[in-house]
């Protein structure tokens, strides 16, 4: 047993070496690349304002669900560094070590890692997969995954360690959805629960996975902490325990990484970057963020149904001024509904420019006439209309301002309205909305744009807009559809330059962010669909080790 | 102590119709209130999905069948499960309850000690200028928002000067490693911030409404009759004059109750103290009614039941009202 402890919150700072890498320009600038060879051990604390709403894999929702799951749980396989998820190349293994093809594509056999064990001890076997494909795509676990697997047919095991995916038809993406769409779940501990009442089960609040970390212990709306899983097959990660601490809200997560009860916090607002920088013990990493942003027409309102005033209002904003106000160096110019990170994207994409003068033109020949307040108007109609926008978006709330002030120099009255953030959602279901300034973070899967800007995607996504064009749709469906990468990329660029130009949207900005970690952690990069996929390789050099570094493993026993 | 009888019983039956009000209006408010537990933008949740959600959930019944199905299961202790956690909310209280009694139980003590000192102090002398200071402090303790209170205690005292931790009921990771004394010491650590911020802001209440106590009682026959007879002046202020003030103090200290619950909410927040305030400012933020619902009906129940207390224990120190 080990004895009291010194003050901890005072221990960071007096080990911490002097490194501040305010990289706010290169990526990735304090990395190191860890070596194993005696480095095991240590404990890092992320904090976070997020609550955690299940451990139940089909039911997770929010991100840092996502992290705790994605370290405690498997895929059969792993999207590689290159981010590509057409077929299956840079896949790499992960509870199944290789994979066969069927020679008519439709299916995929799937060869499991005959050393893989859950954590309670018991091997992973086909009849988990079979089972964890069952759970997802079952109505009554109303899973948000399943509408990803629709195009699954059935899962089957021909034998106990393999399990085949048969597939409806050939894509591009099939081996993206039987791979990496679902964690793979124990059968033996949950197949003998009902699926109505799975998601209040035991289970769902202390998950047996077959990953890297092993959980230990949740307690509701304080923290969440995992161990290393020493006998992994797949090797046990350098730290030995990962902590998420629960903080009310962002200032005091922030208080917990200044005063060093936590080590990490993923996401800093840019006008705190400062204040990290003086803390000596801190350094700060810049990691790219597969989104963008938008100020979306509601199509269905009159006023943006005409072409022309959607026209006038992209080019009466100035994307590169605004996204520099408010981002500075940590954001760029969207180019089209994509972030750049995603393989399908296209920054060739022909865009329209910031022309004050071109926007007066167009609006005076459309009849919208200045009045004495220099407002425009139309039949007595004013040109005005309000920019919805969630209050918990710090950036959009801005841009929403910079929006109102660059469209009164030519004449157009947009009002910022800005709603907390269910109410916002609720208004835009609802399509009561003139515009909405939204922020879509992608998976990087080539089926965003489906999922976003399609017809289809007005009824099962996020199509609020209701932005329909049937040129657009085919080249999305023939994007999708193509087994060639190449053709298909050319579908995507086509579709691109259909939507760009049809302008449901102005493309705003596609943000980075801004990590604040304890400078003894030695992380590994940071992934733009995770940085917490690295998480197995980040380690605390022993030099640097504080009290709560050495705890050991013995609490999870 | 019979007479008291029918007397708390119709007290028990006001504060019985008062938590059935304070539930039926909570229910009504949120049933009403905008927003949409099951709405979100991640574009893999389908709009079947979200209704799927919504009859997981039970919003897809007409209000008042809900209201009815809310009542009976309320009644049988059932307060239903959270949206968020699917734990049953009578269990995610019954864990932050203690919580929250314990700091409250603190806050109370420190600022009865306090108010009470402050308070005879001042009838004592009313003229000493140190008195004054700590009095007008108090005032302005008292004049500020208990959030606001906490933000700066928890900027000055886990930021600026770091001598006591930010936030939680314990060290996270490493007090089951603690020595029994480090154990106990760790937990004193955590509590002193959201006890002392919570105390401040009742100290100058208590302690005006004490002084003014001492004033109404100096004047009193027996302390005259003490006074003749020789009694010290130190005996006559806290043997006498302090145990007759004392009485109107119980009755303040109910009035208090919600005041300190209320305050709670936010300086539970403010140093992610794990009780019913930050469950419940949790579960606002989350649309989770369930177990907003279960914390106003619990929190209320509490102010109600901490006020018949204090009628009781009235009525119990002063012979004049058993009669």
């Amino acid at each position: 047993m080990m004895q009291g402890y010194p003050p901890l919150r005072a221990m960071p700072r007096l080990i911490a070496l002097a490194m501040i890498a305010l990289g706010l320009t290169a990526c990735q600038s304090g990395d190191r690349s860890a070596s194993s060879a005696g480095q095991t051990g240590g404990t890092v604390v992320f904090a976070t304002p997020s609550n955690i709403e299940t451990l139940l894999p089909p039911a997770q929702v929010n991100i840092t669900t996502a992290q705790i799951l994605d370290l405690v749980f498997d895929y059969l396989a792993d999207v590689g560094d290159s981010l590509n998820m057409l077929g299956d190349h840079g896949f790499t293994p992960r509870l199944a070590n290789r994979w066969t093809w069927s020679p008519d594509s439709l299916s995929i056999a799937f060869s499991l890692d005959p050393r893989a064990k859950w954590h309670d001890g018991v091997p992973v076997r086909a009849a988990d997969v079979k089972f964890t494909y069952k759970l997802y795509t079952d109505p009554a676990m109303g899973s948000g995954v399943a509408s990803n697997l629709a195009r699954i047919d059935s899962v089957t095991t021909p034998d106990s360690l393999t399990a085949t995916v048969w597939f409806k038809q050939r894509y591009p993406t099939q081996f993206f959805d039987a791979a990496t769409q679902m964690r793979i779940l124990p059968a033996h501990v949950l197949a003998s629960i009902p699926v109505a009442s799975i998601r209040s089960s035991e289970a769902a609040s202390h998950p047996i996975g077959s990953g890297r970390f092993r959980f230990v212990r949740w307690t509701p709306n304080q923290s969440i902490e995992i161990v290393a899983d020493t006998a992994n097959y797949r090797g046990r990660p350098l730290l030995d325990r990962l902590v998420w601490d629960i903080a009310p809200d962002y200032q005091s997560a922030l208080v917990k990484l200044y005063t060093g009860e936590a080590d990490m916090y993923e996401v800093v607002h840019p006008d705190d970057v400062p204040e990290v920088a003086k803390h000596a013990g801190l350094r700060t990493i810049v990691y790219p963020q597969p989104a963008y942003s938008f100020l979306g027409f509601n199509m269905k309102r009159p006023l943006f149904a005409e072409a022309g005033i959607r026209r006038a209002i992209t080019l009466s904003l100035d994307r590169t001024s605004m996204v520099r106000n408010i981002l500075d160096t940590l954001g760029v110019v969207a180019k089209g509904p994509f972030s750049r990170l995603n393989r399908i994207s296209d920054t060739t994409v022909a865009q329209v420019p910031y022309d004050t003068a071109a926007a007066n033109r167009l609006l005076d020949s459309l009849g919208w006439k200045r009045g004495k307040d220099g407002m425009r108007a139309r039949g007595g109609r004013k040109l005005a209309f309000q920019v919805l926008v969630p209050s918990s978006s710090k950036y959009r709330v801005r841009m929403a301002s910079l929006i109102q002030d660059q469209l009164q120099r030519v004449g157009i009255a947009a009002t910022p309205s800005v709603l907390e953030n269910s109410v916002t959602l609720s208004q835009i279901h609802g399509h009561d909305f003139d515009t909405f300034i939204g922020s879509w973070i992608s998976d990087l899967s080539p089926n965003d744009p489906k999922q976003t800007w399609t017809t289809s995607a007005e009824t099962a996504g996020l199509n609020y807009f209701s932005y329909s064009d049937p040129k657009f749709d085919a080249a999305i469906d023939s994007g999708l559809l193509d087994l060639d990468p190449a053709r298909s990329k050319a579908h995507f660029s086509h579709a691109y330059q259909i939507i760009v130009a049809d302008e449901p949207g102005v493309w705003l900005y596609e943000p980075q962010l801004v990590a604040a970690v304890s400078a003894r952690i030695h992380t590994a990069p940071f992934r733009p669909d995770g940085w917490w996929i690295k998480v197995p390789q980040w380690y605390i050099p022993a030099g640097e080790r504080t009290a709560r570094d050495r705890v050991g493993l013995a609490a999870a026993r | 102590m019979r007479a008291l009888a029918p007397r708390i019983g119709r007290r028990a039956l006001h504060s019985f119709v008062v938590i059935f009000l304070v539930a039926t209006i909570a229910f009504g408010l949120i049933a009403i209130a905008p927003g949409d537990p099951c709405a979100t933008d991640d574009p893999r949740i389908t709009l079947a999905v979200q209704a799927q959600c919504r009859v997981r959930l039970g919003l897809d019944g007409p209000l008042l069948v809900r209201y009815g199905q809310f009542l009976s299961h309320a009644a049988r202790g059932d307060l239903g499960q959270s949206y968020i956690t699917q734990q049953p909310v009578a269990e995610m209280i019954a864990s932050a309850l203690p919580n929250t009694m314990l700091l409250m139980a603190l806050a109370i003590a420190l600022s009865l000690i306090g108010g009470l000192a402050l308070g005879v102090a001042r009838s004592v002398q009313p003229r000493s200028s140190l008195g004054e200071i700590v009095m007008g402090t108090a005032v302005v303790l008292y004049s500020l928002p208990e959030f606001w209170m906490a933000q700066i205690a928890l900027f000055v005292f886990a930021y600026l000067i770091p001598i006591l931790p930010a936030g939680g009921t314990v060290t996270t990771i490493t007090h089951d490693y603690m020595s029994v004394w480090g154990r106990w010491w760790d937990r004193v650590d955590h509590v002193l911030l959201p006890a002392c911020t919570l105390a401040a802001v009742s100290i100058a209440g208590i302690a005006r409404f004490q002084r003014n106590a001492m004033r109404d009682v100096a004047g009193e026959d027996y302390l005259r009759t003490a006074r003749a007879k020789g009694v010290s002046e130190r005996d006559i202020v806290l043997r006498h004059a302090l145990r007759n003030a004392l009485l109107p103090l119980i009755t303040n200290i109910g009035f208090t109750l919600p005041a300190l619950f209320g305050g709670a909410l936010f300086v539970e927040r403010v140093f992610s103290w794990p009780g019913m305030g930050r469950l419940a400012f949790d579960a606002i933020g989350q649309r989770d009614a369930p177990v907003v619902i279960g914390c106003t009906l619990v929190g209320s129940a509490a102010v109600v039941l901490g006020s018949l207390l204090a009628d009781a224990l009235y009525a119990v120190a002063d012979p004049r009202m058993r009669t």
